[in-house]
């Protein structure tokens, strides 16, 4: 259980608030680079931490973001032309530049003066793989690109998705740091999907249903061992990162790409789930990329507006026979389906005061607790973790240890991401 | 046997015989004081089993674990300096007569 006031402090991310004010200390995924394919091609709206925003990639290439009404009289920037080095509002030909600097006002007189005058709101948004991050904070406090490994492997070795979920996004995080709900949520996928079957771990997975977990502190937030029974002597240990504020990741299976998630608030009451694939030490495979575009693994299948095609409005497509033979445990076909029709049906901000914890969501209760005093203390001006490149460049990893040895002993230097080296894997 | 006595928030005293290494949780849930829930059973994962250590008892009883520090925090009731989850004190022949104030509200 939280309290109501706490349970407020981790769910609200708008401006000012101090869980929006610590997400403005990182960079943050706002679009997929797919939604600005070319130069001049057509502004996007992007909603993040309850800001709305208008993004766009001008003539030079540069991308723009920034508040989404003219500074006129606050028609939407969505209208606008995006021509010549500047995106132009379509209501008098007011333009701004990709700093969000107005560099033409051709309704007024006074031209020159007054557009000096007259800035919009802008963020620095940069694309790193396949996807473009922005930084919504003080200048001042800028932190480094981020060196998550995902994004700093070669071309080719990386995808990532997004998904709009509809809950806030402290509850979808929640599920992505429960590792226990993966024998019975996803059992009948450990066997079935093309980017999770055929490994060994899979079959320790399923032969024991009552994992115990460790929660370790490191650097950038938490590391969550998830320890089943694997041989005799051994226990198969799955270990999750979870790095302040928002970003998770999956322990791997066999040689599949390793896959992970940041849950972006777009409001209080929904977020996007981007979720990345990526291999080390290969170039993902065209079957594997095929997969994922198909929504299997941790992707979904989407309409144009990256909204899942089964959602609450169908009830997610049930399939109660699938359910009754033990095809889906739930009935939901696909992993990421799976978790958001639960995490949706909790309603869009879960009354946590009704909840009832066990021993098995001690990652979620180290995690709320972090994520509470990282936001508190910034409020006195301590700067947070996790938006080092040292915080980030970390791995999940899945291994067998010998029973009677701790898992961050066991597992060692395998969770810290360097080029090339291959993954620590069951 | 040790005596455990539960203060509730309406003053009213509870004395219970506990068994040495039992938990102030569940001597207190097998004796039906009222204010203490135990909901995840003494797994060290709900602080629904808040008390409040008298401080004459406090230095035998000794501090909070790291898992109970972060559910003290947020748990519905205030800490206060010398709360505990029952669950995580065990009671010994020394701890006779320890005496605990239970919160208004676990949940």
């Amino acid at each position: 259980m939280l309290r109501t006031e706490i349970n407020e402090l981790l769910t609200q991310t708008g401006p000012g608030t101090p869980m929006g004010e610590l997400f403005r200390r990182y960079w943050q995924p706002v679009l997929l680079a797919e939604e600005l394919p070319e130069n001049d091609c057509p502004p996007v709206r992007v909603k993040v931490l309850s800001e709305r925003l208008i993004a766009f990639r001008d003539s030079s290439g540069r991308y723009g973001l920034m508040d989404e009404f003219c500074a006129h009289r606050g028609a939407s920037l969505w209208f606008g032309r995006n021509e010549e080095n500047g995106l132009r509002c379509p209501y008098h030909g007011w333009k701004y530049d990709v700093t969000g600097q107005a560099v033409d006002v051709p309704s007024e007189a006074d031209n020159g003066n007054f557009c000096a005058s007259v800035k919009l709101k802008s963020y620095p948004m940069v694309k790193l793989g396949d996807v473009l991050f922005a930084y919504l904070g003080d200048p001042a406090k800028q932190p480094p690109l981020p060196e998550w490994e995902a994004y700093t492997v070669p071309e080719g070795q990386v995808f990532t998705s997004k998904r709009l979920q509809e809950c806030n996004w402290l509850q979808a995080l929640e599920g992505g740091i429960d590792s226990s709900h993966v024998t019975f949520l996803h059992g009948g996928n450990l066997e079935s999907d093309p980017l999770f079957k055929g490994s060994k771990g899979n079959e320790y997975n399923k032969g024991d249903l009552k994992p115990f977990f460790e929660v370790v502190d490191y650097e950038g937030g938490l590391l969550i061992g998830a320890r089943r029974n694997a041989e005799e002597d051994t226990y198969y240990w799955r270990v999750t990162p979870w790095v302040l504020p928002n970003f998770t990741m999956v322990p791997p299976r066999g040689d599949h790409p390793v896959h992970g998630h940041f849950w972006v608030p777009i409001d209080d009451e929904n977020c996007w789930a981007y979720s990345f694939d990526y291999h080390p030490t290969r170039k993902l495979t065209d079957v594997e990329v095929a997969a994922m575009r198909a929504g299997k693994g941790v992707h979904s299948a989407n309409d144009a507006a990256y909204r899942p095609l089964a959602n609450k409005d169908n009830d997610y497509l049930m399939d109660r026979e699938a359910q009754r033979r033990g095809e889906t445990y739930s009935g939901i076909e696909g992993i990421a389906l799976q978790d958001s029709s639960l995490q949706e049906s909790m309603g869009p901000i879960v009354d946590r005061t009704k909840e009832r914890l066990v021993a098995t969501d001690a990652g979620i209760i180290k995690a709320r607790q972090k994520l509470r005093k990282a936001a508190l203390a910034l409020q006195e001006g301590v700067e947070p973790v996790g938006n080092r490149p040292q915080d980030q460049k970390v791995r999940s990893v899945a291994k067998v240890l010998p029973r009677e040895q701790a898992f961050v002993d066991g597992i060692g230097e395998a969770m810290r991401a360097e080029p090339g080296k291959p993954h620590t894997t069951v | 046997m040790p005596k455990v006595v539960y203060v509730g928030s309406d003053g009213d005293e509870r004395v219970v015989d506990a068994a040495v290494g039992e938990s102030v949780m569940s001597a207190a849930l097998r004796n039906g004081v009222p204010g203490i829930i135990g909901e995840c059973g003494g797994n060290n994962s709900c602080a629904t089993c808040h008390v409040i250590v008298r401080e004459e008892f406090s230095a035998a009883v000794g501090g909070p674990n790291d898992m109970e520090d972060d559910l003290l925090d947020l748990g519905v009731t205030d800490r206060q300096d010398c709360s505990r989850l029952g669950c995580q004190i065990a009671i010994t022949e020394e701890l006779d007569g320890l005496t605990v104030d239970v919160p208004a509200h676990q949940n």
